[in-house]
């Protein structure tokens, strides 16, 4: 932490009038090309937007005349809100036990002197990079065995494991950088240690768990493959699946409602996005806690 | 409030070796202070009555229970980190009130503790503040009401006042000598100055490379040091230490230093007999060295002669070093003495005063 006040404070200082005189330059430059490929990814979002108020869209970039909001009511006749509640659930419930799980497994390896501590999180790591498909077919296997087949709730608890082992390592790390101090003063002040964990460490380290939170949620509303082979009931049908059931039912492709689909589709994490960047820009420090 | 036995506690980390075979009583009720040069193991001592750390070897006992394996919350102890350890998401007032809270105590209770504490400390007009908002000696002060606020078994206090000015240094320590006073709660307090051991403590616990020296009452350590580490650590300025040659030889034994030889009686010529070597040191008190007129002549002193090399006035006295063939002594002398830089003084001092030891163990022979 100081390490780093250090360095920048340094760069700030040094920092000679040349250098900053060439910058000066340079932005402009920069700048106009940065733009130019900030458009080129803009483009198909532009187009996915104009498509969904458009109810002749094509593949091609046209303005809607008029501005329609057909293809919003068709898909929602069709089940996309359903569908995007599925959605939620799925994401909601996985990512409050995903985040519970890895919360209090990253602050037991974080700081408890664990046997095979080393193994245990080279293991973990190995898990990150695990691919879903490898692990369906047993997975499908376990659930026909204990009748957890076509249920919300036991997907929702594959889709938290899935993202449990990054945001194990994730949270390990962050709790790593609170200093020992404050958790030994709340012990000798008479904190257990779950009131430790509860008072201290997660109010210390928030900024990680969103992290955590936000990545778990947005694999989550994202994945496919896991609801669509676990359940099969046509009410509890997500959001990425219900894009790919209705591309795929209508014969000929309807591209302004599948614009509109995705537009739906796409708000809850735009929105989550924007609800959460200001607490994240809020920062990670312990400034005033310890001296130093 | 309870008595702290530690019997033959060790504890490295790998290969350092931070405390070594620490042997330590602190009466029930007792003020200590622990003093000893930086990484001594000062602080490591503290973390092992406090539980973070498990000592290696030995036992800890705190009120007459074997404590090495109690966990910190179950000790009861309070303590203030040598870096303070505020919890920086809470305001001041949330830290002060933490330890009440956790013991789920009453909202009123709280608030009249919190209240009461934040008063004598000056900290009040804080409450609402994090500690990132507040100075260096705010946080202090504020580490220091977390601590006082509850009544625990015993208090470990690292460095409290480190980072207060002079004044207010001077105030606390006041506040807590009177709230020792008021309530006796054995307390460990470790601290770099030597006025806060000297004034403060009941006793002081000198300690040097995770080895304890010596633990007496201030005036002992500072009157009879068991050995060279111990009289240059306490007093200020510094004690004056001369190496010097026994001479057992005809017609009485001297100590050949500073280019004279010093007549000794024979009782000190006795004491040193199981001197290991030949050679000596000399410790001499700056106030034990007088200036001395080349007019009168007191039987029984050394007299030197030398040059002042430095002189420090600091008001109610001044110091002045004197160059004495290869070593310097320093000395206090009533303020306005005239002398200046590079002029001929004699000084005299008494033998009999000095503390003489080994020259090769360094422990104190007289
Ligand atoms: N966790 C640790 N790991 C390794 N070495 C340590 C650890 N804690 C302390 N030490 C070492 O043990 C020795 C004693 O440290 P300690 O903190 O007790 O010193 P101290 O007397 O409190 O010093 P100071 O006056 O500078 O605070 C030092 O040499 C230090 O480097
Ligand atoms: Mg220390």
């Amino acid at each position: 932490m100081s390490a780093d006040q250090l360095v920048t404070t340094e760069r700030e200082v040094t920092a000679p009038a040349v250098v900053r005189k060439r910058r000066s330059l340079a932005r402009p430059v920069l700048n106009v090309f940065m733009i130019v490929i900030g458009l080129v990814f803009l483009l198909p979002l532009l187009w996915l937007i104009l498509a969904s108020f458009n109810p002749t869209a094509d593949g091609t970039l046209a303005m809607p005349h008029p501005f329609s909001l057909l293809n919003y009511h068709l898909v929602i006749r069709a089940g996309a809100g359903a569908a995007i509640r599925n959605s939620l659930y799925l994401a909601g419930v996985s990512t409050v036990i995903a985040t519970a799980v890895s919360t209090m497994a990253g602050f037991m390896l974080a700081r408890r002197k664990i046997r095979f501590k080393g193994l245990v999180l080279v293991l973990i790591l190995f898990l990150t990079g695990l691919p879903i498909t490898l692990l369906l077919i047993p997975t499908y296997q376990i659930f026909v065995h204990l009748n957890w087949l076509n249920s919300k709730f036991y997907t929702s608890l594959v889709l938290a494991s899935m993202s449990v082992p990054f945001s194990i390592w994730l949270l390990k790390n962050f709790i790593g950088q609170v200093p020992g101090e404050f958790e030994e003063a709340a012990a000798i002040e008479g904190a257990s240690e779950i009131s430790i964990l509860f008072r201290i460490v997660i109010p210390l380290i928030i900024p990680g768990i969103l992290v955590a939170a936000i990545l778990t949620f947005i694999n989550s509303w994202g994945s496919f493959l896991i609801p669509l082979v676990l359940d099969a009931n046509p009410s509890d049908t997500p959001g990425a699946v219900g894009i790919y059931q209705f591309m795929s039912a209508n014969g000929q492709v309807q591209f302004g409602q599948l614009a509109a689909y995705s537009v739906l589709f796409s708000v809850p994490v735009i929105i989550l996005y924007l609800i959460s960047s200001r607490w994240l820009s809020g920062g990670f420090s312990f400034a005033g806690g310890v001296k130093g | 409030m309870a008595k702290i036995v530690l019997r033959r506690v060790t504890k490295s980390f790998g290969q350092k070796v931070a405390v070594d075979d620490l042997n330590l009583e602190v009466e029930d009720g007792e003020f200590v202070i622990v003093v000893g040069p930086s990484g001594c193991g000062k602080t490591t001592t503290l973390r092992m009555i406090a539980g973070f750390e498990t000592p290696n070897m030995g036992t800890l006992h705190i009120g007459g229970t074997l404590m090495n394996h109690v966990p910190p919350k179950d000790r009861n102890l309070a303590m203030v980190f040598q870096n303070y350890a505020l919890f920086p998401h809470m305001s001041v007032e949330r830290n002060l009130s933490f330890g009440l809270r956790v013991r789920h105590a009453s909202k009123k209770e709280i608030n009249t503790q919190v209240h009461e504490i934040a008063e004598m400390l000056g900290i009040r007009p804080l409450l609402d503040r994090k500690p990132a908002q507040l100075s260096g000696g705010e946080r202090q002060r504020v580490a220091l009401g977390r601590a006082l606020l509850r009544k625990p078994q015993a208090f470990l206090l690292d460095e409290p006042l480190s980072n207060l000015d002079a004044a207010l240094r001077t105030q606390m320590r006041f506040e807590l000598k009177r709230i020792h006073a008021q309530f006796p709660v054995t307390t460990v307090y470790v601290t770099h100055d030597q006025v806060e051991a000297m004034t403060m403590a009941d006793r002081i616990v000198l300690m040097n490379d995770g080895e304890l020296q010596q633990v007496a009452p201030p005036e002992t350590l500072y009157a009879e040091p068991v050995n060279v580490f111990a009289a240059g650590f306490i007093g200020s300025p510094k004690i004056n230490l001369v190496s010097a040659r026994i001479d057992h030889s005809s017609g009485g034994s001297a100590l050949r230093c500073l280019a004279t030889a010093i007549p000794l009686t024979t009782e000190i010529a006795d004491q040193l007999r199981s001197a290991q070597s030949e050679t000596v040191t000399i410790g001499i008190r700056p106030e034990d060295i007088l200036p001395q007129s080349p007019m009168d002549d007191t039987p029984g002193r050394a007299v030197v002669s030398g040059t002042v090399e430095v002189i420090e006035p600091l008001g109610a006295e001044t110091h002045i070093a004197v160059r004495v063939g290869d070593d310097i002594l320093t000395c206090r002398t009533p303020p306005r003495s005239g002398l200046e830089m590079g002029s001929t003084i004699n000084l005299s001092f008494d033998i009999a005063q000095a503390t003489i030891f080994d020259g090769t163990s360094g422990l104190r022979l007289c």
